[in-house]
């Protein structure tokens, strides 16, 4: 709570409290409404797009519609057969979806308006759905992982590189440090871009208690600041959708390569 | 609903519920939408194959077919080339042919028209030989008063006629000569 109310500072003579909720409360569970039906909006709506696409898909000249689900497919099937190659194909749809998904919620942060509580949040500007997808993701990847070399070579694999096997404790501490590391990253870049864009738009709305004498000068201000944040605030959401997704991709590349590959990448780092 | 402030770093019940959303949109996408949406793009792109392949087809069958005209035209241009040379050459056979017919004509024209000319010129002597006999008879009978017989003097006559005849024999070759220049 201590972060909560250093940010609603008295001598700003605004208050901009974060993770304010209307919520539930479902046995132990807590549950924030607000992130939920954010998160069922956006699911519906990549749902509808997907389903329209289904009905309207031709093999003839593609309309407008499916010429932008090709070229997400096209951009995703490349950037999985650059890496990974054709043994990654069944990453292909969980990036897709990434992209599509993230890149849908994050457009949600053009209806805020800055104020404490929004009726429609990007999902992705609350911890919780970042981190279920990462989550989601590192899950994937570590069977994935344990599918390519099987249940010990999975072991070994933590304690025989990078450094010789003798070190076997420093390589389980680094790759262990890594592991865990992976789907905290994944989440924290997504989420906190997501929102420190809104806490952006919830300075920009403060503005409006500037004035010098009568003239409302930050008034006027906020809404030019505003919408060009808001301009911004969309690229930096696409940016962080294929983020997500490209390291998906990447974070699947490690686990899928060949052994002899880590050997070898390993014996560079060591020489 | 109760508005209720937490710390926005620590996650809650709410991750179970947008975790089953998320799912759920990862199956869509998977089962029910890429499929298709692949199917398009191979078809498609076999759809597209194929077209490139009928055009590179086409494209070979034209050049072909431009090749085999060139070579037919260059055919014709020869055969033409031959046609027109045998039909010259028969023309110029052809009025060799009448030249020479004409001019075998024309001299046997002319023979004809000389041999008839000589003919007339003989018929015409004899008729003046007999009649000088018969003149210089009569003219013999007024001189001499007396008739003479044509039997009695037979030799006499006959020796008029002779001198006539070569008279004539002359003139007629100086004739020919002349008509010949």
């Amino acid at each position: 709570m201590g972060l909560t109310n250093l940010l609603s500072t008295p001598t700003l003579g605004i208050d901009i409290s974060p993770g304010v909720h209307p919520q539930v409360h479902l046995g132990p569970l807590t549950i924030d409404v607000d992130i939920v039906w954010a998160t069922l909006i956006a699911a519906a709506v990549v749902i509808t797009m997907g389903l329209v696409l289904r009905k309207k898909a031709t093999n003839g000249v593609p309309g407008k519609f499916q010429l932008l689900w090709e070229l997400a497919v096209g951009a995703v099937q490349k950037q999985v057969d650059d890496t990974i190659g054709s043994r990654g194909a069944q990453v292909v749809p969980l990036a897709l979806t990434l992209f599509v998904f993230i890149f849908t919620c994050n457009l949600f942060e053009v209806l805020s308006i800055g104020s404490t509580y929004d009726w429609l949040p990007a999902p992705t500007s609350d911890v919780n759905l970042p981190l279920a997808m990462a989550l989601f993701v590192i899950v994937l990847v570590h069977r994935a992982a344990i599918k390519n070399r099987g249940l010990g070579g999975y072991v070994k694999h933590y304690f025989s590189r990078p450094f010789p096997p003798k070190l076997f404790f420093v390589n389980l501490f680094m790759n262990g440090v890594e592991e865990l590391v992976k789907p905290v990253t994944l989440t924290l870049r997504l989420f906190g871009n997501l929102f420190a864009g809104g806490l952006m738009l919830s300075l920009l709305a403060s503005l409006v208690i500037w004035k010098l004498g009568p003239a409302p000068i930050g008034a006027v201000l906020s809404v030019p600041f505003t919408v060009i944040w808001k301009l911004f605030d969309m690229a930096i959401g696409a940016i962080q959708a294929f983020i997500f997704a490209l390291l998906t991709i990447l974070y699947f590349d490690t686990a899928m390569a060949p052994d002899e590959e880590h050997q070898k990448s390993g014996e560079v780092i060591n020489g | 609903m109760p508005l209720a402030t937490s710390n926005f770093l620590v996650p809650n019940g709410t991750f179970i519920v947008v975790l089953l959303a998320f799912v759920v949109v990862v199956w869509v996408i998977a089962k029910k939408v890429l499929p298709v949406l692949n199917k398009a793009l191979t078809e498609r792109q076999e759809q597209i194959r194929g077209e490139l392949e009928a055009a590179d087809k086409a494209k070979a069958d034209a050049e072909e077919a431009d090749v085999e005209r060139q070579a037919t035209l260059e055919q014709a241009r020869v055969h033409a080339r031959e046609i027109v040379a045998t039909a010259t050459a028969t023309a110029e056979r052809t009025v060799a042919g009448a030249e020479e017919r004409a001019h075998e004509a024309a001299e046997r024209i002319k023979q004809a028209a000389e041999a008839e000319v000589a003919n007339a010129r003989q018929a015409a002597v004899e008729e003046v030989t007999v009649r000088v006999g018969e003149i210089v008879l009569a003219a013999a009978e007024r001189v001499i008063g007396r008739e003479i017989q044509a039997a009695d003097h037979q030799d006499l006559i006959n020796e008029a006629i002779e001198a006539v005849r070569a008279e004539s024999a002359t003139g007629a070759a100086a004739g020919a000569a002349g008509a010949r220049q």
